[in-house]
């Protein structure tokens, strides 16, 4: 009892927080810094194995130094330059800035401050303003064509792009661009979901219908959010396709759909069947979630499913699901955090901002976020990191990523219109309904998708 | 009345162009050159504290409309012309990006527009002033009066001229801070600002009467349909939500008012609790518990009661029964308070002649206790119909509106009211031109309602009646 007491409370100041809403209707996650256990265990990593990158990082700013070598003696203006970053790593950002100014005294005119914002909520924010945005902000990777579209993302260019394409993995590299063009710094490659399972319930995590079976025997609830950001990964696992092409200026201008298919109507029926177990719940989020055993959620929950679970705790990849015999692997987005440059009319801040950004995005900054907040690296350097590699949490999500897709681009209207098709087949709506009614709700569907395109 | 009072405003300016006819006619050389120069008249009449003031403000205006008004004011047809744009930087001759070269920002451009429309017409009301002063000094002076002196002049704004001096402020907020952005909504209603036309890097313009149509469009994209819809439920919502909290309001207090209950504070201050605690926490958690895995579903599991989670939340129909009854629980301590004291005022001698007339208890509610309750209420009933067609606190604190549904459009849920989704429009897709129709079409949901009822209130029609 006094655990849902805590539960609800704890909601209750989610719900609070939420009330801002995210443009997406996305998930997003919510950093727990709690944790003191995991703390302290990535402190001792990085007593050991800092070495490493750090060498690697003064090689790699040499290269870049030689741009800004010239620029000793130049101006660079003075000013403000205001950062937006999740709450949980404020500190660690104003740290790194305070260093990236000390390396540069060059640019030492500029002062920073820092102000708390989720990456999911920075893009409505700034688009509602974007001339009192702030100067970089991390953002989530599916309010990218917005944000574009919105005018509120200088294009990066020169050395910076090239920075991006190399010293990322390849999703992270092309989750950075719109078109052709570089918009963004990549933060992380974590940005994905997979299940976090009690092992004393559920007996083989590989199989849907073996966790709603152990569950139902428990008598614990078994949590998979069909929002629109994780119902793809029925849809994708099933094999169809939705993808938007967009131009530079962040229009979308082409579509690959495929949802209208058998495929995509055997996704729909294996939601369905899911949502029709009395222990199906429809929620993302283990600070929600109660008298659980199994939960489709992102590492940004690691630290609270651990608390929960106790011994118990166990990730897994995402398992596979049965319809009409047929058998799929559940897929999905693999996504990132990102972090924008606002449009500049200067151009001594910009190289500040560009230079700040490159900083607060390479592989010591990520692995110092790595170890003080878990947030997996999308640096192919800092990914190598024998800590990032010991991850439970994350070997689980890197085990789901080959199954999924790179998340794209999207419209808006995408996020709000799987929302309400999850939501109506959770909400019984299609209950009975004979396939030739779904395929029609599936068209219906597709059609609003084709619809966006101009 | 009303037709009165649009005939005089029109006689009004009638009179004012008539006024400024015979001042151009009739006035000497000071007046006639008053109309270029403001206050050159009491100036040459030596009367310099308003000829100066005059002055003052012709050049503050001048002032303002070349430096700033102008700029703005030329754009506004079009919302801006030059696009915003990008251009290679180079640093130290080194290409390190692209800055950023800013076009013309149409939000500005129709912000302050409005606002020089604004000055402008306050400019021309004060030369008007003007003008009629200057004629009338001239008219004083040629039958031989004295004007009043600059001492006169000044010290009239603390004595009788004391009302304008204090109102000057207050009137000059109301405009900036409400007239302004009211009449900037509205324009806001027929342009394209939207989030694919966001300033500053993008413009918007003017698009004429195309949101309104799309509002009423039903079929296809169009958000006729969702817009009935939601408007149905927020009328049946803000019926449902007024008066069964009003007469169960009313049916507690009777209940906890009648001779033989005991314990009648302890009944009240029970009740009261619930105001005691802040609105808004209590539905967060009402709505939580009402939840699929929330308390109440997991309690009636566990005691075996129910099978399967009732959908309080996911079922359309369902989840409206639930918010209204959850309304019910958390208003009627309110009411209760207000009818609380007003029942105790009803004489007690109508109900002793009603009951030796032989009537029952419930021939005395229907011609006593609710014909007096609805002369007194009626207002309230009027305003918190009015707040519940606004109740953005129940819905979205409970529900944020859902279950959406695929027959809706703009991101609406099913137990949406019209002020919720336009909180979504603006917050989660940053449709400002959609939430502007929106909003318009709230006031006058609003209005005409209001206007419609409150003739027929009871204490508006026979004030006398319960005197």
């Amino acid at each position: 009892m006094k655990k849902r007491v805590l539960a609800l409370a704890m909601s209750t100041a989610m719900i609070a927080s939420v009330l801002t809403a995210c443009g997406g209707g996305k998930d997003t996650p919510a950093q727990d810094t709690n944790n003191a256990a995991d703390n302290t265990a990535a402190a001792n990593n990085t007593a050991t194995d800092n070495n490493a990158p750090a060498e690697n990082n003064a090689a790699d700013n040499n290269a870049a130094d030689n741009t800004a070598a010239d620029n000793q003696t130049m101006d660079f203006g003075s000013g403000e330059i205001k950062i937006w970053v999740p709450d949980a790593v404020t500190g660690v950002t104003q740290t790194l800035a305070d260093s990236f100014f000390s390396e540069h005294p060059e640019m030492a005119g500029y002062t920073v401050k820092i102000e708390p914002m989720g990456e999911g909520d920075a893009a409505g924010k700034v688009i509602m303003d974007v001339e009192a945005a702030p100067d970089l902000y991390a953002f989530a990777q599916d309010q990218m064509a917005r944000l574009v579209a919105a005018g509120a993302l200088t294009t990066i260019s020169g050395d910076y792009a090239t920075f991006v394409q190399d010293s990322n993995d390849s999703g992270a590299a092309a989750a950075a661009k719109v078109g052709n063009e570089v918009y963004a710094f990549p933060l992380t490659s974590d940005n994905g979901y997979f299940l976090y399972y009690d092992k004393s319930v559920v007996t083989d995590p590989s199989s849907l219908e073996q966790i709603v079976a152990d569950c139902e025997a428990a008598g614990k609830n078994f949590y998979f959010d069909t929002g629109s950001w994780y119902q793809t990964a029925f849809f994708f696992g099933a094999g169809c396709e939705l993808t938007f092409d967009t131009d530079e200026d962040g229009n979308f201008t082409g579509i690959n759909n495929t949802y209208a298919s058998e495929n995509g109507l055997k996704a729909m029926k294996a939601i369905r069947q899911m949502s029709e177990s009395k222990i199906y719940m429809d929620g993302s989020s283990v600070g929600d979630a109660v008298n659980w055993a199994a939960i489709v959620d992102g590492t940004w929950d690691s630290s609270s499913a651990k608390e929960v679970l106790g011994e118990n705790y166990a990730c897994a990849k995402l398992p596979s699901f049965t319809v009409d015999g047929e058998t799929f692997q559940l897929g999905g987005f693999g996504g990132f955090k990102l972090m924008g440059v606002k449009p500049q009319a200067e151009a001594g801040k910009l190289v500040v901002c560009l230079e700040l950004a490159k900083y607060l995005s390479d592989t010591d900054a990520q692995l110092t976020r790595f170890n003080e907040v878990g947030w997996g690296p999308s640096n192919v350097k800092a990914q190598e990191d024998p800590a990032v590699q010991g991850d439970e949490a994350l070997s689980a999500l890197r085990e789901q990523l080959q199954y999924t897709v790179p998340q794209g681009q999207y419209p808006g209207e995408y996020w709000s219109e799987a929302d309400a098709l999850g939501e109506t087949i959770c909400g019984g709506n299609f209950k009975g309904y004979t396939d030739e009614q779904l395929m029609t709700e599936l068209e219906a569907f597709a059609a609003k998708m084709d619809a966006l395109v101009q | 009345m009303k037709e009165n009072q649009i005939a005089g405003f029109f006689k009004g300016i009638g009179n004012a162009f008539g006024l400024i006819g015979t001042a151009f006619s009739k006035g000497d050389w000071k007046t006639k050159l008053s109309f270029i120069i403001m206050g050159f008249g009491s100036i040459m009449r030596k009367q310099f504290a308003r000829g100066i003031a005059f002055l003052a403000v012709e050049i503050l205006y001048i002032w303002y409309i070349v430096s700033f008004g102008a700029s703005y004011l030329v754009k506004f047809g079009s919302l801006g012309t030059v696009a915003t744009h990008e251009e290679p930087a180079y640093f130290n001759g080194i290409e390190i990006g692209k800055t950023t070269v800013f076009g013309d920002n149409s939000f500005l451009i129709l912000l302050f527009s409005v606002m020089t429309l604004f000055i402008t017409v306050l400019f021309i009301i004060i030369w008007y002033i003007n003008v009629k002063n200057n004629y009338e000094s001239q008219l004083k002076l040629e039958a031989g009066k004295e004007l009043p002196s600059n001492k006169q002049d000044l010290s009239s704004l603390l004595d009788h001229n004391f009302d304008k001096t204090l109102l000057s402020i207050p009137v000059l907020g109301v405009f900036m801070f409400v007239v302004v952005p009211i009449v900037f909504m509205i324009l806001v209603a027929f342009t394209n600002y939207d989030a694919t036309h966001q300033p500053p890097t993008n413009l918007f313009t003017w698009v004429g009467f195309e949101n309104f149509k799309n509002l009423l469009s039903i079929g296809g994209s169009g958000f006729g349909s969702t817009f009935f819809t939601i408007l149905i439920w927020t009328l049946v919502w803000a019926f449902f939500a007024t008066f069964l909290n009003y007469f169960g309001g009313m049916a507690v207090a009777i209940l906890i008012n009648k001779k033989g209950i005991k314990f009648k504070k302890l009944w009240r201050t029970i009740l009261v609790m619930t105001i005691a605690v802040p609105q808004f926490v209590s539905l967060l958690y009402i709505g939580k518990m009402f939840a699929k895995d929330g308390l109440i579903n997991g309690y009636l599991m566990k005691w075996g009661w129910i099978d399967s989670a009732i959908p309080f939340w996911t079922d359309p129909l369902l989840a409206k029964i639930t918010i209204i009854i959850i309304n019910v629980w958390v208003g009627i301590p309110y009411v209760m308070l207000i009818t609380t004291g007003l029942l105790m005022n009803i004489p007690e001698d109508l109900y002793e002649s009603a009951r030796i007339d032989g009537a029952n208890p419930f021939q005395m509610f229907m011609k006593i206790t609710l014909p007096y309750m609805l002369f007194v209420t009626g207002p309230y009933l009027l305003t918190s119909f009015t707040g519940n067609l606004n109740n953005f606190n129940v819905i979205y604190l409970l529900t944020t509106g859902s279950p959406l549904s695929t027959e809706l459009t703009g991101g609406a849920g099913r137990t949406d009211l019209l002020i919720t989704w336009l909180y979504k429009l603006t917050v989660n897709d940053t449709n400002y031109r959609m939430a502007a129709v929106i909003g318009i079409m709230v006031f006058v949901v609003t209005a005409v309602i209001s206007l419609v009822v409150y003739n027929i209130l009871p204490s508006v029609k026979d004030e006398e009646g319960f005197q």
